[in-house]
């Protein structure tokens, strides 16, 4: 079974990097960027490893480890720190933190990855049991038109999915000629800021590639996003038919 | 604080770029003569994170835009024309200041100056300069990779 590892980081370049580390392992990231939101990741996902970074906005990497220690269900998941002082009293603190190690930045992905052998086992990915594809949950082709499906709650753990996914999305389109994106808002419930900055970015990625797209939506989420300057101009059909009939 | 009078900011500064170029970047710098006024202008992209404590104070790394683009694709580990932005950019600039400052602190806490740590900030532009006001110790070091010049400042009292 493929290894669950949760990299919690304010730095997109950091979870890239330990993303990278773990490519040719068998092995499944979940990303969060602070502790907030790496609590509620690793509530749902039961990771069986946790990358943290310390320093970071809205709650630190020491608060989550503590309040992760004070989970039942979590407690017992292994933390490596992440930290950029390599200072006496710092390394000190962190070892009184009960992880399991840390590592100090500037770091290489190979050096992660042999941190992580003393901890947990890692295994080659295997080719013949690829990892659960989680872009499928998003992406669908029908005909010769990209979809792109949002589930009912958009929040960052989603955004996260589909951004890491966006990309090679589109260059699948671009090689196979496909020039035709529905972004599929029906089940959307809620009009959050997550939301407006993935539709942002999906749309800006298709106008730099290219690509003609379609949002389709309900007519409450229409009113809704007209509401902000950045969307107030898409837009939005009512079914995916129609969405299709417009192209 | 004579500490802060006495502590080897040179010694600091290149140990810690370098290990940060070196690991994350693969990109060997090394030490310029060249006039960090004038060596790094137009466009280009700050990121800087500041000391707290005992010591106050802040370090920040200047670097042309073009320089920032190389040092993006090379932390990422892809082409340049695989970065998708600015985004993308002002986080790698912020980790390596956060990296530097990292490092810089853990130097100053091991020399009797303790403080703690700020989250990175990034400023980009053409159009504006770094100024240094009431620090005790103001110091500029420019760092050469090939033909591309960083400037690293460092402001302390």
């Amino acid at each position: 079974m493929a290894l669950k590892v949760l990299t919690v980081d304010d730095s997109k370049t950091i979870r890239m990097i330990v993303k990278k580390a773990f490519k040719s392992f068998d092995s499944v990231l979940f990303e969060a960027e602070n502790g907030v939101e790496g609590l509620a990741v690793a509530a749902k996902e039961k990771p069986d490893l946790i990358v943290l970074d310390i320093t970071m906005p809205v709650m630190n990497g020491v608060e989550m480890l503590s309040r992760l220690k004070s989970e039942p269900d979590l407690k017992e998941i292994p933390v490596i720190m992440l930290t950029a002082e390599s200072g006496k009293d710092n390394v000190m603190q962190i070892v009184k933190m009960g992880v399991k190690d840390y590592m100090v930045k500037p770091f290489k992905g190979e050096q992660l990855i042999e941190r992580v052998e003393k901890i947990v086992k890692l295994g080659p990915k295997k080719a013949e049991e690829p990892a659960e594809d989680l872009s499928k949950r998003y992406f669908s082709v029908d005909g010769d038109i990209q979809v792109l499906f949002l589930p009912e709650k958009i929040d960052r753990q989603i955004s996260i999915q589909v951004e890491g996914h966006l990309k090679a999305k589109i260059k699948e389109m671009i090689n196979s000629g496909v020039s035709k994106l529905i972004l599929d808002l029906s089940k959307v419930a809620e009009t959050n800021m997550s939301l407006i900055k993935l539709i942002i970015l999906v749309t800006q990625n298709c106008q730099k590639s290219k690509i003609y797209i379609r949002v389709v939506g309900t007519p409450s989420m229409s009113d809704e996003l007209k509401e902000f300057a950045e969307t107030s101009e898409i837009t939005i059909e009512n079914t995916v038919e129609d969405a299709k009939a417009a192209f | 604080m004579n500490e802060i009078n006495t502590v080897d900011l040179k010694g600091f500064v290149g140990n810690a770029v370098n290990e940060v170029f070196d690991t994350m970047l693969s990109m060997e710098v090394e030490f310029s003569d060249a006039d960090s006024q004038t060596t790094v202008d137009g466009n280009r992209i700050v990121g800087s994170v500041s000391f707290a404590g005992e010591l106050m104070g802040s370090v920040c790394i200047q670097v042309p835009d073009v320089f920032a683009r190389l040092m993006t694709a090379a932390m990422l580990g892809m082409e340049l024309e695989e970065i998708e932005g600015e985004e993308e950019v002002n986080d790698v600039i912020g980790e390596v200041s956060n990296m530097i400052g990292g490092d810089l602190k853990s130097r100053f806490c091991d020399s009797g100056l303790p403080c703690e740590l700020s989250i990175p900030s990034i400023t980009s532009g053409s159009d504006f300069k770094v100024e240094s006001r009431n620090w005790s110790r103001h110091e500029s070091f420019v760092f050469r990779h090939q033909q591309h010049f960083a400037v690293v400042e460092v402001f302390i009292k």
